[in-house]
C-alpha cells in the first residue's frame, strides 16, 4: 500500500510497521468480524467504517471511529451480569483495540506511542475476545519485542534492582487449622494412586516436585518478570482489604506494580488480581506446564484455567481473605442468604464488609477455598504444589466469572458488585463434577499458580 | 415529549452518524448549535434521541428520524428511540380518540409495516390532545399508565395499577417510575447502586425509594447507570455510578487524568463557570472519591439554583434551573456537556452559551451522548 513506502525511510518505527502491518489481511474485505444480531446495526456499519478509514490511510479518523467503537462497546460490557455479556460485544471491544493499536503505531512515534498501542492490546485482552485468530496477543508480542528495555518510556519510580528474597520456609502466624488432620506429603504419586486416594474421596495432599522440571524455578525472578511482561497492562488491587476505604482496582504496567507494590517497602497492599495472566502474556506460560493431576478432573482439558496470583511479601494469598468467599455470596446470592452490609453514608466506597455465607441448609460441606488458606500456611517450600479436590456444593453458583476492570478511566469500585468490576477470570466447577484446584506458589516471588 | 412554550432547538455532543445536532459537521459537537433540521421551520416540540439516530416530533403531529436511521411520518403524537428499537404513538387508524402503540425497527424509515402494534385507549378523564395537554407521562410510559414499552423483549410490559404512574425511564439496566404522589420506584439491576435502595442488589418488582418518602418529586431521569430526581422543591437528589463524575461526586478517574475539580472549591466562582485551578483544598484533606453511591444524596446546584427538570445520558447529567440556567456534568468526551471541550466534569457546571446568547432554556432531553436544549429569548 502506498503509504507503507513513506515508512521506510527510518529503519525503527517502520520495521514496526511493517511487521504490524503483516499481521493484518491485505483487504478490508477479510477484517470482518462475523456478529449475530445482538450486535446492532449502526454499530456493524461503524466498524465497517472502521476498517475503510484503516485500510485508505486515514489514520486519525479511524482512530475517531475506534473510540467511537471502544465506548459504545465498553457500555455493553458494563450492562448486566459478565457471565451474560454476549461475547459478541466482547469481540468488538477487540476489534476496536486493535485498530486502535494499529493506528497509534502507523505513524513513526516515540516509545510512548508504542506503549500506549501496546495498553490498548492489554485492554482488549484483558476485556475483549478473541479475534482473527488471537491477533492481539501477536500485535502485543510485535510491540513488546519493540519496547526494548532501554526504549520504555519512564513510568513512575525507575524500578530498583530487585532483591531477591529468600525462600521462606516459615508461616507468618498459624491460624486455626481447619481439617483436623496434618495434610500429606508426596512425591509424585501416580496418577492412579493420586485419583483413587485423594482426589475421589476429595482429600487434600501436597505434592512434592511436580515441578521441578519447569523452566520457571530456575527462570522466575522480579527481574525476569520485568523483562518478560514489564510493560504490560494488567488490573491491580489496591488495599488489603475490601474493608478498606482505599481499596479499589487500577490498571497499571507491571513494572509500575512491582515498583509500587513490590519492591521498595510499598506504603499500601497491592496485588495483582487474579487474572488470565498466562493468557494475556503467553510468554509467561512458556515457563510452566500443566501437570497431569489436573486433567484427572471431570472437566476437559481446555477448560482448565490458570490463574496467577502475585503479592508483596508478607501476604500470601488471596484465598485467605474474604473476598474470595464473599465472591462466592455474591455470586450465590440467589441461594445463600447473607448479610450485606450496606453503605452509611456517602463518603464510603463501598460495603465495609461482607459476611460469609452460613452453609446452605441441607448441603452438603464440602471444602471450600477458605479451606485453603489454612493449607497454605504450612510449611511449604517453593514450588511444591497443594492440590485441593474439591466439588463445590450443589448450591454453588455454575460458572461464576468476574467481570475484568472497566476501562482506561478506570472506576474503583466496590467489591460487592462482583460482577461489574472485578477483574478475576475465575472459573469454578460446575454443580457437581469433581474439579481440581491445584496451587503452586513461590514464595521467594511471591507467586501463586493456580490451576482451576 | 409534549411541552408548552414553543422556543428553539440546540443541540451538542455526539453525532458521528450524522444525526441533525447543530450543523452537522463532523463526529462532534462541543458547544451548542442550534438545530437545523431538513424541513426548516420545523416547530419541534419533542426530542428522543438513541446512540447513532434522534426521533424529532413536531407540533403538527410529525416524526422526524435523522442519523443513522432516516424517515419521517404523520399523525404521531410522541414517539421514543432505542438503538434496536423505534415506538411511536400514533393516532388510531378507526375513528375515536384511541391511539396505536407502534414498534418499527429504527432502518424501516417508518414505511411497510411496523414490527408490533398494539391500540391503546386514552385514560379517561385526562386530556387527550394531539400534541398537547397533560397526559399520563411521555414515552416510554403508556398513556393509560398501566404499561409501558421496553427496548428488550418483551416490549410491552404491564405495571401494577397501583402504582399510578406519571414517568417512567428507562436505563442500561433499571428502571425509574414517579408516580402521581410524587414518590418514586426503581427496579432492574443494581449493581452500580442505581436503584437508590442502599445495596447492590437487583430488584425484581418496583420498589419504593424510602429515602425519598414524603418528598414529593416534580422528575426523575434515568441514565445508563445512574439516577436523577428533581423535587417540588427544587432539589436534586442523585444516586447510581460516578465513573465519570455523573453524579458531581469526586470521581477517581477524572483525578488521574487531572479533570477532577475535588479539593478545589476555592478556584472556581460561585456559578460553577470559569477555571478549574491548581489542586488545593480549604481544609486540607481531599474528600474521598465515590465510585458508587447507593441511596440518594442531595446535590446543591452552584448559587443555590433550584431546579426545575433534569435528563440524563450514559454518563452524563443536564439539569435546567428555575432561571432558566442549564448545568451539566459527567463524562464529556464526546462535548456532551457544552463546555467547549471534551473534558469530564465531576461538579455541576453551566453552560456558558446559553447566559451569552441571552437564552432562557426550558427543556433539555440527553441521548446517551448529546444533549438537546430548548431555549427562549430572555423576555
Amino acid at each position: 500500500m502506498a503509504e507503507d513506502s513513506n515508512r521506510d525511510a527510518l529503519a525503527g518505527p517502520g520495521a514496526l510497521w511493517e511487521a504490524l502491518r503483516a499481521l493484518l489481511p491485505r483487504t478490508k474485505e477479510e477484517l470482518r468480524l462475523d456478529l449475530r444480531a445482538s450486535v446492532e446495526g449502526s454499530v456493524v456499519v461503524l466498524l465497517q467504517q472502521a476498517a475503510d478509514l484503516f485500510y485508505g490511510g486515514r489514520r486519525s479518523e479511524c482512530l475517531q471511529a475506534c473510540e467511537a467503537v471502544l465506548d459504545y462497546s465498553w457500555e455493553k460490557l458494563n450492562t448486566g451480569l459478565w457471565q451474560d455479556v454476549d461475547k459478541d460485544w466482547r469481540r468488538v471491544y477487540a476489534f476496536g483495540c486493535l485498530l486502535k493499536a494499529m493506528c497509534l503505531c502507523e505513524a513513526p512515534g516515540d516509545s510512548a506511542t508504542v506503549a500506549a498501542a501496546l495498553r490498548a492490546c492489554d485492554m482488549g485482552l484483558l476485556m475483549g475476545a478473541a479475534i482473527f485468530d488471537d491477533i492481539l496477543i501477536k500485535v502485543a508480542a510485535v510491540l513488546q519485542a519493540h519496547l526494548l528495555p532501554g526504549k520504555r518510556p519512564a513510568q513512575g519510580p525507575a524500578p530498583e534492582q530487585p532483591r531477591l528474597k529468600k525462600a521462606r520456609n516459615g508461616h507468618v502466624s498459624i491460624p486455626d487449622m481447619r481439617s483436623e488432620k496434618a495434610v500429606p506429603r508426596l512425591h509424585c504419586p501416580s496418577l492412579q494412586h493420586f485419583r483413587k486416594h485423594y482426589l475421589i474421596p476429595q482429600t487434600p495432599v501436597i505434592l512434592e516436585g511436580v515441578a521441578d522440571h519447569w523452566p520457571c524455578m530456575k527462570k522466575w525472578s522480579l527481574e525476569y518478570i520485568q523483562e518478560i511482561a514489564g510493560c504490560r497492562t494488567v488490573p491491580v488491587e489496591v488495599g488489603s482489604r475490601y474493608t478498606d476505604e482505599e481499596w479499589s482496582q487500577r490498571l497499571m504496567t507491571v513494572s509500575e506494580f512491582i515498583s509500587c507494590y513490590i519492591l521498595n517497602e510499598p506504603r499500601d497492599v497491592g496485588y495483582l488480581a487474579q487474572h488470565q495472566l498466562f493468557d494475556q502474556i503467553p510468554e509467561l506460560k512458556q515457563d510452566i506446564s500443566i501437570p497431569d493431576y489436573c486433567c484427572l478432573g471431570d472437566g476437559e482439558e481446555e477448560e482448565i484455567t490458570i490463574n496467577a496470583w502475585f503479592g508483596p511479601p508478607g501476604t500470601v494469598s488471596p484465598l485467605h481473605q474474604d473476598p474470595q468467599q464473599n465472591f462466592l455470596a455474591q455470586e450465590s446470592e440467589a441461594v445463600y442468604p447473607h448479610d450485606t452490609h450496606l453503605l452509611h453514608n456517602t463518603s464510603q466506597v463501598g460495603p465495609r464488609g461482607l459476611a460469609a455465607p452460613p452453609p446452605p441448609p441441607g448441603g452438603r460441606t464440602t471444602l471450600q477455598p477458605s479451606s485453603v488458606l489454612s493449607l497454605l500456611r504450612c510449611d511449604l517450600p517453593s514450588g511444591n504444589c497443594v492440590v485441593i479436590p474439591w466439588a463445590p456444593s450443589q448450591e454453588a453458583v455454575p460458572k461464576a466469572r468476574k467481570r475484568p476492570l472497566a476501562t482506561a478511566g478506570q472506576p474503583s469500585c466496590p467489591p460487592g458488585a462482583p460482577a461489574s468490576q472485578l477483574p478475576a477470570h475465575c472459573s469454578l466447577g460446575r454443580g457437581l463434577d469433581v474439579r481440581l484446584s491445584m496451587y503452586i506458589y513461590f514464595v521467594h516471588i511471591n507467586v501463586l499458580v493456580l490451576f482451576v | 415529549m409534549a411541552e408548552e412554550r414553543p422556543g428553539s432547538w440546540f443541540g451538542f455532543g455526539f453525532c458521528g452518524f450524522g444525526q441533525a445536532l447543530g450543523s452537522g459537521r463532523g463526529r462532534q459537537v462541543l458547544s451548542p448549535e442550534p438545530l437545523r433540521l431538513p424541513d426548516a421551520g420545523t416547530d419541534i416540540c419533542g426530542v428522543s434521541a438513541a446512540w447513532s439516530y434522534t426521533a424529532f416530533v413536531s407540533r403538527a403531529g410529525r416524526v422526524l428520524l435523522s442519523g443513522s436511521a432516516g424517515g419521517a411520518a404523520d399523525g404521531c403524537r410522541d414517539a421514543w428511540a432505542s438503538e434496536t428499537l423505534l415506538v411511536v404513538l400514533r393516532d388510531g387508524r378507526g375513528p375515536g380518540p384511541g391511539a396505536e402503540l407502534q414498534a418499527w425497527a429504527p432502518g424501516s424509515a417508518l414505511r411497510g409495516e411496523p414490527l408490533w402494534a398494539q391500540t391503546v385507549a386514552p385514560e379517561a378523564g385526562r386530556e387527550d390532545g394531539a400534541g398537547g395537554g397533560t397526559r399520563a407521562g411521555p414515552l416510554p410510559l403508556l398513556p393509560c399508565a398501566r404499561a409501558y414499552v421496553s427496548p428488550r423483549p418483551p416490549l410491552y410490559r404491564p405495571l401494577a395499577p397501583e402504582l399510578r404512574a406519571r414517568r417512567l425511564e428507562l436505563g442500561a439496566e433499571h428502571a425509574l417510575l414517579l408516580d402521581e404522589a410524587g414518590q418514586v420506584y426503581s427496579w432492574g439491576g443494581g449493581r452500580h447502586g442505581q436503584l437508590g435502595h442502599g445495596t447492590l442488589e437487583a430488584e425484581l418488582a418496583p420498589r419504593l425509594l424510602e429515602a425519598l418518602q414524603g418528598l414529593r418529586m416534580a422528575e426523575v431521569a434515568a441514565g445508563g447507570w445512574h439516577s436523577v430526581c428533581v423535587s417540588e422543591m427544587g432539589d436534586i437528589y442523585i444516586w447510581g455510578w460516578n465513573e465519570s463524575g455523573q453524579l458531581a461526586l469526586p470521581a477517581r478517574g477524572l483525578a488521574e487524568d487531572g479533570q477532577t475539580v475535588a479539593g478545589e472549591a476555592t478556584a472556581l466562582k460561585e456559578d460553577g463557570s470559569g477555571v478549574k485551578g491548581p489542586a488545593g483544598t480549604e481544609e486540607g484533606a481531599a474528600a474521598p472519591f465515590i465510585a458508587v453511591q447507593p441511596f440518594p444524596a442531595l446535590l446543591d446546584l452552584p448559587l443555590g439554583s433550584d431546579a426545575v427538570t433534569a435528563s440524563c445520558g450514559s454518563r452524563h447529567t443536564a439539569v435546567v434551573t428555575r432561571t432558566g440556567e442549564l448545568y451539566t456534568w459527567g463524562w464529556g468526551k464526546y462535548g456532551q456537556l457544552g463546555h467547549q471541550d471534551t473534558a469530564s466534569w465531576d461538579r455541576p457546571r453551566r453552560v456558558q452559551y446559553f447566559v451569552d446568547k441571552r437564552l432562557q432554556v426550558t427543556a433539555v432531553r440527553c441521548g446517551p451522548w448529546n444533549t438537546y436544549v430548548r431555549a427562549v429569548e430572555q423576555s
